[in-house]
């Protein structure tokens, strides 16, 4: 509860503490300023979008690893962990060469919102698949054959039998993906251009606020994006519980 | 007949799981595969669910070419070791599945829900869900979603393994009295020859991968085919070169009969009700012998003693 409390509770505290240092009124200014809130906008949005995609790719990989064989499978399950295990800033470089201004692919995405989705959804990958693997390599088959002999098609089974018990994994591994997601910086900061109004993110403008010296002001960004994650893993969770539940108990 | 199996074949890699089986088995019975576990039972009861496929030969269930159907299309109930609950769903629930399957009318549905979960003895658990239920509790449950969509066979693959030795036992009288009151074809696989004998209307004798034989408990049990079947429905030793089932052996202090083999007591082992004794014959064969407490001490047997052995009249050789 100690090691808790001062890896967490106290740096989460004087974050709140610093950004009401100013009062009300520097929470209003930041979060009118226009491209302080088209930042938010951006950044929030862009991870519940790549957080979506994250859910269904995520299972669906996962579910390729562990049912499915194939040559270079254990090379495959190796490198999914790559964007997460990279230093973020190697990833903004290598997204740079592979999408920036002479890319081999002839895919021009620097220095738009296509960047900051890539970049997201490169470091983010790995959440989904990495909660949902085990959760599949623990379930039986024999579940689904019980299905299948009680007249259940392949759709039918996976909808009503294997979806639930991934759910709350899924949920898990999307909580981890937008987390992170609207945190990000170091990936998309080359790639992206940060132009205000644009492509520039939450993260990147809070830099900039530290930069200006307006302390307070970066704070109380930290302090919003510290509530809307709270708010998704909060949210995340409790759609998880109903689904879940959706086709259990009778009624 | 209600299943028809037919120069099955089937392997995995290299390792031949069933190897040209043919066998019938007969409708409103309750059948037991047996034999020793990778022996092919299993396998060839999944491939009559139609779970694994054949990689030749023929299966048909009531008269219906099944060879191909899905397990969806062939009407079979199918009962696992280790239960395969729908964890997320309550029991009622569970049961309720196959007939939701089929979209039958709600009223339907929770009457025979109703009606089969009273028939396990689960009435009072229908709004649990499967992890607040024990292991027999659970199979239990199996057994009633199994049975909910009238399948032409049941089949039950293991159904009592993972139970403790108490709960097995109930269950699996249990299983034959239901059996007695449903009628519906059964057929389950079984490492445990005891509980084959006890349940099974009619065995088949299954290892590696060959069908050695077909018959009911009696039988198996007095006209063992061969030496396997033998030795697999019973505990066997041997006498005079042959196997010969341990209390089918007459112990005797004095020469009596000519034709005895003769020998000495080198152990005497008490387990309840039986002793079970270890004879060294003079012609340096180990015998295995068991009789009843009160004979042995008629006899007044003990560790050294001089004792004449013949088989019994009437007893299963091979």
């Amino acid at each position: 509860m100690i090691w808790f409390s001062l890896l967490v509770l106290i740096p989460l505290a004087a974050i709140i503490v610093k950004a009401s240092g100013g009062g009300w009124h520097t929470y209003a200014d930041t979060l009118s300023n226009s491209q302080t809130l088209d930042a938010i906008k951006l950044t929030v949005g862009t991870s519940l979008l790549v957080t979506a995609l994250n859910m269904v790719m995520g299972t669906i990989i996962a579910w390729v690893l562990v049912r499915d064989r194939f040559p270079g499978k254990a090379l495959l399950d190796l490198v999914i962990d790559i964007p997460f295990a990279l230093p973020t800033i190697v990833a903004g470089l290598v997204l740079l060469s592979l999408y920036g201004a002479d890319s081999p692919l002839g895919l021009h995405f620097a220095n738009t919102r296509s960047a900051v989705f890539l970049a997201i959804a490169f470091v983010t990958l790995p959440f989904v698949v990495r909660t949902v693997q085990p959760v599949l390599e623990e379930m039986e088959t024999d579940v689904e054959d019980a299905a299948a002999s009680l007249g259940a098609s392949r759709a039918v089974t996976f909808r009503r039998v294997v979806l639930p018990t991934l759910v709350p994994a899924i949920f898990a591994g999307a909580s981890l993906s937008f987390a992170r997601g609207i945190s990000e910086y170091g990936s998309l900061v080359l790639l992206s251009g940060n132009l205000p109004h644009r492509t520039e993110v939450t993260s990147v403008r809070v830099m900039s606020y530290l930069e200006g010296g307006d302390t307070a002001a970066a704070a109380s960004v930290a302090t919003v994006l510290l509530v809307v994650a709270l708010l998704a893993i909060v949210s995340l969770d409790i759609i998880a519980r109903r689904v879940a539940r959706r086709d259990g108990r009778n009624g | 007949m209600s299943i028809e199996v037919k120069n099955v074949n089937k392997r995995f890699g290299d390792f031949v799981a069933l190897d040209d089986v043919s066998v019938s088995l007969p409708t409103g019975q309750l059948t037991a595969l047996l034999g020793p576990s990778g022996g092919g039972k299993s396998t060839l009861l999944r491939i009559i669910a139609g779970l694994d496929s054949a990689d030749s030969g023929s299966i048909s269930i009531e008269g219906t070419e099944a060879t191909h159907l899905p397990p969806q299309k062939r009407n079979i109930g199918f009962v696992f070791q280790h239960y395969a609950a729908f964890k997320h769903m309550s029991v009622a629930k569970n049961v309720a599945f196959g007939l939701e399957i089929r979209k039958k009318p709600k009223p339907e549905i929770e009457r025979k829900v109703n009606e089969l979960l009273d028939l396990v003895h689960l009435s009072q658990f229908a709004n649990r869900l499967p992890a607040q239920l024990s292991g027999g509790q659970r199979q239990r449950m199996a057994l009633a979603r199994a049975l909910a969509v009238e399948p032409t066979v049941l089949l039950l693959d293991e159904p009592f393994g993972a139970l403790d030795a108490k709960v097995r036992k109930e269950l699996r009288d249990w299983l034959r009295r239901l059996h007695d009151e449903v009628h519906v074809t059964t057929v389950f696989v079984t490492h445990d020859q005891e509980e084959a004998l006890e349940v099974a209307d009619e065995i088949v004798v299954i290892n590696q991968g060959r069908v050695e034989q077909v018959g009911t408990p009696d039988q198996l049990y007095d006209a063992p085919a061969n030496d396997f079947v033998m030795s697999f429905l019973g505990d066997v030793t041997t006498l005079g070169g042959e196997l010969i089932r341990p209390h089918d052996i007459e112990v005797d202090v004095t020469p009596g009969e000519p034709g005895a083999i003769e020998g000495s007591v080198s152990r005497v082992l008490r387990i309840g009700f039986e002793v079970r004794l270890t004879v060294l014959t003079d012609v340096g064969e180990v015998v295995t012998v068991e009789l009843t407490r009160t004979n042995a001490r008629r006899l007044g047997i003990a560790e050294g003693s001089r004792v004449y052995l013949n088989a019994v009249l009437g007893a299963t050789r091979v």
